[in-house]
């Protein structure tokens, strides 16, 4: 096992290695530079940058030099801890990041454990009563869940939120509290905020999950092993839930290797438009501001989660299913 | 292909709330938006010096550290000039917060707008007409304009207390400006006709500007957003002066290598240049000395930009109370511009008129007064909301190339456009259908005949037009032939989304009108990065934009004339390079483009009555050669829907609305208050 696990780990040096030059590169690939980019969101707003500016910036900024040059300068910051210097921020890349990564975290997990709550005793539900009226009930809502776009759930939800409760518009804090030192009350501030993006982030997924779980656990009922167990006289609470729950689960493991990468990336529409401070938004921007440093390290970051994320996965296969376990040794 | 699912995304999301302001359009009548169009004025700079208060007060705040002798005395503080202030309708109380929102480090025009001042050593009065005096106490012309007196006020500090004095003149010009590293290329404000001034201290509070020919037009350049007007400039190291006392110790001129390698280092910056761009920026810095009546406390790199009153201000109200009124202005971030605009609605926001979208207007109204505020509309002064350029230098395909160059041609698509069609559905018949002629008021208007000139929709006229230049072989959709036999002519527009006027809804309209004349119209909307590109590469062929700042000539000509490449649409990259390379480079301009070009450069070297002349000129060539189309123009599209609350005093019914009058800034928001 823990040498499974050390040439996982170097095979993971090699695969993050590899993202960071096709991170780089992917960055470096739509035309025009930072310094276009911020030309541009000057003339949106009406101000103008001189051409003898814009060569001064690029000067600055060492966007003149050639792609492998600017990213040997960026790899050996890094190598040192230092991930470089937002051009759009002006702020150290870690700076920027740090204070959205945690809260990305909390508004994930939230809307992760929302999913599972939610997904897991509806799905079995849903197998184990096929066809009932709750299971045409649930199959109709997770349908709907799945076609509807979250982000416009998110508008309205937000339109009505506002016409009928007067609820505070966007964000995870209300004004007041947005800069105070963490407290009870931030906490609970929070707390107030977070359900709406909980949901909306969580109900595609949500419905996403249903259908997985009624699916696997559908195969698994039929299996002789369950029919098994059923003749053996066992309750049929445990026939379910010890045996074909257990073997259905299997594809929500196998899937943390990209649920992690999700947590922070997956929600920037949402995000951007209930107006979180997650890191979502922020890669769009850097992105579309060609912020080279922060997209390169954000992008990196999602890399190195998707990879321990497969790793987490491959380990948690092996616990759970004895198959998996019996090939390995 | 992902952003562009992504960018197809973000449509629908702008496409839902327009959907849902468009249940809310029945509550407004057509037109009944001009009635939102109040009467223009504003607060005025009293010059007279002995109109000007003898005491002063103070906010409670800063009373209260007088008194423990934590700070000077006010009249101390604000030195012997004070710049005096009248404000818009009575004097204000002190005290509140003003709450808005901004989009992040790139939207510091967002505060510099709102509460700089402005820092500007002259600037417009409410009109945006005329020039007045402002951080300087006055301008003195010397030597037939080759050279100008600037007079400082005395006694005035920074916000650090200070002294503010002609050193800080001088410290910018020669160790700012005229560092190589900091300033690889010098501006265009401080030349005249391609060659530098300088900038030399007269006595403590005296600064001379000196240029080798006249240069009449430097009030103007003082009092306009350029590279030689306060601090806004200053984070690309511009502004005329910065201050000495603070920025010396991360010069190398005054700190040694060793130091200045140590402080770069500490802070992670990979240069002493970043270093001091950063340090000198008034938006990030909140150790900056500042001159402006707030100064940034929590910088614009956070989720929430704060400012707070500059208990150095010299600006004072004609009661002798130390301006601002309001303590403080917290702008919160809203990475979305439909959040913003929904926390606005909503009454989050005491005063917002920056990215406040017209066509959420009937919901704005909607909510007045659930939201407590009330809306106001601000039309620009500049023709074009939205112009449409020709890029007269196109080589790509000669064809289309010829039909850019031929004036009849320029014309004749022009009248195939229902400005009116276009101004009822994107404007809710706000706007001013016509050419790209300034607002009737602007000292440089030819005339109320040039608006129409050519401007009118007049489809049969147009179709003669084009029938009589050689366009009048047709195919069977009714669509026009190209003369050299390769079948239908097709032209194209590139348009940017996510902009103030919705540039790509407006192109299809018209793309369907021109089919009533036989053009075919490809509309085209392109990534931003790629635009510029584009017009950089010479690949654009028709260019979708608005010519803001144009009815400030002089000041702002790039939507009038080929004047920078770095443009989303462009006239003309060539002519741009013959015309900065006085002929060296480029492609020498057709003959009535190159009379413009020198009508404008000629304008800065002669006195004001001169000078006007040559401007009517240079609008009458540009309405009758149709360089640019003028579409729907003088509408409050850009920066114009102001949401302001009820119990906010001092408010103009409207104001001149302008990236030179840096509005609000124009209507002095330190003169704002809370009436309760």
């Amino acid at each position: 096992m823990l040498a499974y696990i050390g040439r996982r780990a170097i095979l993971a040096i090699f695969t993050v290695w590899a993202i960071s030059v096709l991170s780089f590169v992917i960055i470096q690939l739509p035309p025009g530079d930072y310094v276009t980019s911020y030309i541009a969101q000057m003339a949106s707003t009406g101000s103008v940058v001189s051409d003898e500016e814009a060569e001064a910036l690029r000067i600055q900024y060492g966007l003149g030099q050639p792609i492998y040059v600017q990213y040997l300068k960026w790899m050996g910051q890094i190598v040192q801890g230092n991930f470089g210097m937002s051009m759009e921020w002006r702020r150290p890349v870690t700076e920027v990041i740090g204070e959205r990564l945690w809260l990305t975290v909390v508004v994930s997990v939230a809307a992760l454990m929302l999913t599972w709550a939610l997904a897991l005793p509806i799905g079995i539900y849903s197998a184990v009563r096929q066809y009932s009226v709750g299971d045409y009930l649930a199959t109709f809502v997770g349908f709907i869940g799945l076609a509807v776009p979250n982000f416009l759930l998110a508008l309205v939800l937000l339109y009505l939120g506002f016409v009928l409760f007067n609820a505070h518009i966007g964000g995870l804090f209300s004004p007041e509290l947005q800069d105070a030192p963490w407290s009870a009350a931030r906490v609970w501030d929070l707390l107030k905020h977070l359900p709406i993006p909980a949901l909306i982030l969580g109900l595609a997924g949500t419905a996403q999950q249903i259908r997985i779980m009624r699916a696997n656990l559908l195969d698994e009922l039929r299996k002789p092993y369950v029919v098994t167990a059923r003749s053996k006289g066992l309750p049929e609470s445990r026939v379910i839930l010890k045996y074909p729950v257990r073997v259905a689960l299997n594809p929500f493991a196998s899937t943390i290797g990209y649920t992690l990468p999700y947590i922070v990336s997956g929600s920037i529409i949402v995000s951007l438009v209930l107006g979180l401070p997650t890191v979502g938004p922020l890669l769009l921007k850097a992105l579309i501001a060609q912020d080279m440093f922060l997209a390169g390290t954000i992008v990196l970051m999602l890399g190195v989660m998707t990879v321990i994320g497969t790793l987490i996965s491959d380990i948690l296969l092996v616990w759970i299913d004895p198959r998996i376990r019996l090939e390995e040794t | 292909m992902r952003t562009r699912t992504l960018r197809s995304r973000l449509m629908i999301v702008g496409i839902a709330m327009t959907l849902i302001g468009a249940v809310a359009v029945g509550a407004l009548a057509q037109g009944a938006g001009k009635s939102l169009i109040g009467k223009l004025e504003g607060p005025e700079v009293v010059t007279d010096a002995a109109k000007a208060p003898k005491s002063f007060h103070e906010a409670p705040q800063f009373a209260a550290l007088v008194k423990a002798g934590k700070l000077p005395p006010v009249a101390e503080r604000i030195g012997q000039d004070p710049l005096v202030i009248k404000p818009l309708h009575e004097i204000g109380k002190y005290g509140g917060t003003w709450r808005a929102g901004f989009t992040g480090p790139a939207d510091f025009w967002n505060g510099f707008r709102c509460c700089s001042g402005p820092d500007h050593l002259m600037f417009w009065d409410y009109t945006g007409d005329k020039v007045v005096p402002n951080l300087a106490r006055g301008l003195e012309m010397q030597d037939g304009g080759r050279a100008w007196l600037v007079h400082l006020r005395r006694g005035m500090k920074w916000s650090d207390g200070k002294p503010f004095t002609a050193d800080d003149f001088v410290f910018w010009f020669e160790d700012i400006y005229r560092n190589k590293d900091l300033m690889p290329t010098p501006s265009a404000a401080l030349a005249i006709n391609g060659k530098q001034g300088v900038i030399e201290k007269v006595d403590t509070h005296t600064v001379r500007f000196k240029f080798p020919e006249p240069y009449y037009m430097l009030p103007d350049v003082l009092a306009g957003s350029t590279d030689l007007a306060g601090q806004w400039g200053a984070y690309k190291g511009m502004g005329g002066f910065a201050p000495a006392h603070y920025l010396k110790q991360f010069h190398p001129k005054y700190v040694g290598e060793a130091e200045l390698d140590r402080k770069v280092k500490d802070a992670k910056f990979d240069s002493w240049v970043r270093m001091f761009l950063a340090k000198n920026d008034w938006a990030l810095n909140p150790d900056l000395p500042v001159l402006s009546p707030w100064k940034t406390v929590t910088p614009i790199n956070t989720p929430t930009w704060t400012l707070e009153r500059n208990p150095y201000s010299v600006f004072v109200d004609t009661a002798g109370n130390q301006l601002p009124y309001i303590d403080r202005v917290v702008l919160t971030l809203a990475e979305n511009l439909e959040v913003i605009n929904l926390r606005a609605i909503a009454g989050e926001y005491d005063y917002a008129s920056r990215h406040m979208d017209l066509g959420k207007l009937p919901v704005f109204l909607e909510n007045q007064a659930k939201g407590g505020y009330k809306v106001y509309l601000d039309p620009g002064d500049y023709g074009g909301d939205m112009i449409i350029k020709f890029n007269l230098n196109y080589d790509a395909d000669p064809e289309i190339a010829k039909w850019f160059n031929t004036a009849d041609f320029r014309r004749a698509l022009s009248l195939g456009i229902d400005r009116d069609q276009i101004n009822e559905t994107f404007w809710l018949g706000t706007g001013t259908p016509g050419s790209v002629v300034p607002v009737d008021s602007n000292k440089y208007n030819p005339g109320p005949q040039y608006r129409k000139l050519w401007s009118t929709l007049d489809v049969k006229k147009a179709n003669e037009m084009l029938d009589k230049i050689g366009l009048s072989k047709k195919d069977a959709q009714g669509y026009r032939l190209r003369s050299d036999g390769k079948g239908r002519l097709r032209i194209e527009i590139m348009t940017l989304g996510g902009q103030f006027v919705q540039y790509t809804q407006i192109s299809e309209m018209i793309r369907e009108q021109w089919k009533k004349i036989g053009i075919d119209l490809t509309v085209q909307e392109v990534e931003r990065s790629l635009a510029l590109k584009r017009t950089a590469a010479n690949e654009q062929q028709l260019g979708a934009w608005n010519n803001d700042g144009s009815e400030h000539l002089f000041t702002f000509p790039l939507h009038v004339f080929p004047f920078e490449l770095a443009a989303v649409a462009s006239s003309g990259p060539h002519y741009v390079k013959w015309f900065h390379s006085a002929g060296a480079q480029g492609k020498e301009p057709e003959p009535r483009m190159k009379e413009l070009m020198e009508k404008w450069k000629k304008a800065f070297g002669v006195p004001e009555k001169e000078r006007i002349q040559l401007g009517k000129d240079i609008w009458k060539i540009a309405a009758e050669e149709v360089y640019i189309i003028g579409v729907v123009g003088m509408g409050p599209a850009s920066m114009g829907v102001r949401v302001v609350k009820t119990n906010m005093g001092n408010i103009p019914s409207r104001m001149y609305n302008s990236p030179d009058g840096k509005t609000p800034g124009i209507s002095r928001p330190a003169t704002f208050y809370y009436k309760k």
